[in-house]
């Protein structure tokens, strides 16, 4: 008898099976042009040459080296600025509205004004990335230290912890599992943006691979960048779920 | 104690409130981009005055000259939206309808979801064109993913108790769908539709900075090639104002049709 869980996987495995099975036939037979669209073992075969003999293990890498360094400005700047807004209340019941009304925005609009302001090239697209992941680590950390149980802290002050302990022992814990999920928006915001923006600004790794390969009409090489991106996508939020599994354990 | 002590009093109590703190924080934050605006103290060209941008935007408000563009833009954010519920809603209710459909499809919707879909842009171009009907396809498709997966969030509310005791009432399929699974879900699909206006509105807008021929995402860029800075910012102020306005009206028309359930994202993940 399988498990509930490899079940599942097999019934996922098998649709997504068939449902490219109906695309590649599709293709085959001749019911969509092949202009217009690539068969996936096309894509795949496309996908495949440029890893292994292209440049898309490169562009890779520098899809992850800004991924990379808009996680690392968002997470040290949205922890100090999201303890901040916790330690001051009135700066932080101020200032949470004001950041979540710029979340709701459609702040990706603004890329030109950081084209201006970084010139057309990978820090433009970290930047504004930085942004798109900066504000929900900070709504988490803010919310993460206010949901500490007061509890906690009196049973910490009544076994005479230091300010250290207290924050080693009985801040630490408690705060880690929101503040990770807080990380885990982020990551998946920059992520996004990320991509997005490189395809857009046509900078930077994959997306801009992506978006070259549309202005040269390379169908097969379109859908291998895209097949690319998505099984990126795919696997980084693998990635930040079991991760995120753990850190709840 | 004097009438002016009183009112400078008070004034300061005013300003110990998360209103005024965020009504000075703005002040605060014109003025000092109209100084450097004024003076050149950073980057002249990139940072025209706050009266700039304003007079920028008073011309667009005031006049015709972008109104062929927010009709493009309004065609395809409207007709995005459109199909995206068209689509999204029947699909959320199908996948929500049985525990193992939920099992099966809502992890697969939801890794799909994190992709940019401002990345199918190019076979929609292939398909059609660079007209509007390629901006509308991804705005169809980035509000799709909010409105299904809070559709299908809605399904999973409804109580097994209330579907058991609907049948021992002996309610017909009609009934059961308009008694029980509506009043259930309609929070929910409201509020994937809300977001799916605001993913609709940046995907459509987004791709027409990527290609296009009209639109107000076009003129943003266009505006960014020639170097009219302050333009450039007046209309982007003048889209993020219209976002915010659609995303309050529709908010307040949906809690006047009914209560919305809280909790649920607010934010424009889904471009």
């Amino acid at each position: 008898m399988l498990k509930e869980e490899t079940r599942l996987g097999l019934w996922r495995i098998l649709l997504i099976l068939g449902a490219l099975s109906l695309v590649e036939a599709a293709v085959r037979v001749g019911w969509i042009n092949p202009f217009f669209l690539a068969s996936p073992l096309q894509a795949v075969a496309v996908l495949w040459s440029q890893v292994v003999g292209g440049n898309a293990l490169f562009l890779t890498l520098v899809t992850l080296y800004e991924i990379g360094c808009a996680l690392f400005i968002s997470t040290v700047v949205g922890l100090l600025v999201g303890f901040i807004l916790w330690r001051y209340r009135l700066i932080g019941a101020s200032y949470e509205m004001l950041l979540a009304a710029l979340f709701s925005s459609p702040i990706i609009l603004a890329y030109p004004i950081f084209l201006v302001t970084f010139g057309r090239s990978s820090a433009a697209v970290i930047a504004l990335s930085s942004i798109f992941g900066l504000i929900p680590i900070i709504m988490n950390t803010k919310s993460a230290f206010q949901q500490v149980n007061p509890i906690l802290l009196q049973v910490g002050a009544s076994m005479s912890l230091t300010r250290r302990q207290m924050f080693r022992h009985i801040l630490l814990p408690a705060v880690a599992p929101t503040i990770f999920s807080g990380f885990r928006l982020g990551l998946t915001y920059i992520l996004k943006s990320v991509l997005g923006l490189e395809y857009v600004v046509q900078v930077g790794g994959v997306g801009m691979w992506l978006s070259d390969a549309a202005f040269r009409f390379e169908v097969g090489e379109v859908y291998a960048g895209l097949v690319g991106t998505v099984l990126l996508s795919v696997l980084f939020l693998y990635m930040i779920n079991r991760a995120e599994l753990l850190v709840r354990r | 104690m004097t009438g002016l002590h009183r009112s400078a009093a008070s004034v300061a109590a005013g300003v110990q409130t998360p209103t005024g703190v965020q009504t000075l924080t703005v002040i605060a934050l014109l003025i000092a981009w109209e100084m450097i605006g004024r003076t050149g103290l950073l980057f002249p060209e990139l940072f025209p005055s706050v009266t700039e941008i304003f007079q920028s935007l008073w011309v667009y408000v005031t006049t015709p000259l972008l109104l062929p563009h927010l009709n493009a833009s309004l065609y395809e954010v409207g007709g995005g939206l459109l199909l995206g519920t068209l689509s999204g809603i029947p699909l959320g209710v199908i996948f929500g309808s049985r525990r193992s459909f939920i099992q099966v499809m809502e992890p697969l919707i939801l890794y799909l979801a994190v992709v940019p879909k401002i990345i199918v842009f190019p076979i929609f171009i292939l398909f059609l064109g660079i007209g509007t009907g390629s901006k509308l396809a991804v705005a169809a498709i980035a509000s799709f993913f909010p409105i299904v997966l809070l559709t299908i969030a809605g399904m999973r509310e409804v109580r097994p108790v209330y579907l058991d005791v609907a049948r021992t009432l002996g309610a017909s399929k009609f009934q059961v769908a308009a008694q029980v699974y509506l009043p259930a879900i309609a929070g929910y699909v409201f509020t994937g539709v809300r977001i799916g206006l605001g993913a609709s509105v940046t995907g459509a807008l987004l791709a027409e900075t990527k290609i296009a021929k009209a639109g107000l995402g076009f003129m943003i860029v266009e505006y960014y090639s020639q170097f009219r800075m302050a333009d450039m910012y007046s209309l982007l102020l003048l889209i993020f104002i219209l976002a915010a306005l659609a995303n309050w009206a529709m908010k307040a028309l949906f809690s006047r049709l009914l209560p919305l359930p809280r909790g649920t994202q607010d934010a424009g993940v889904f471009f």
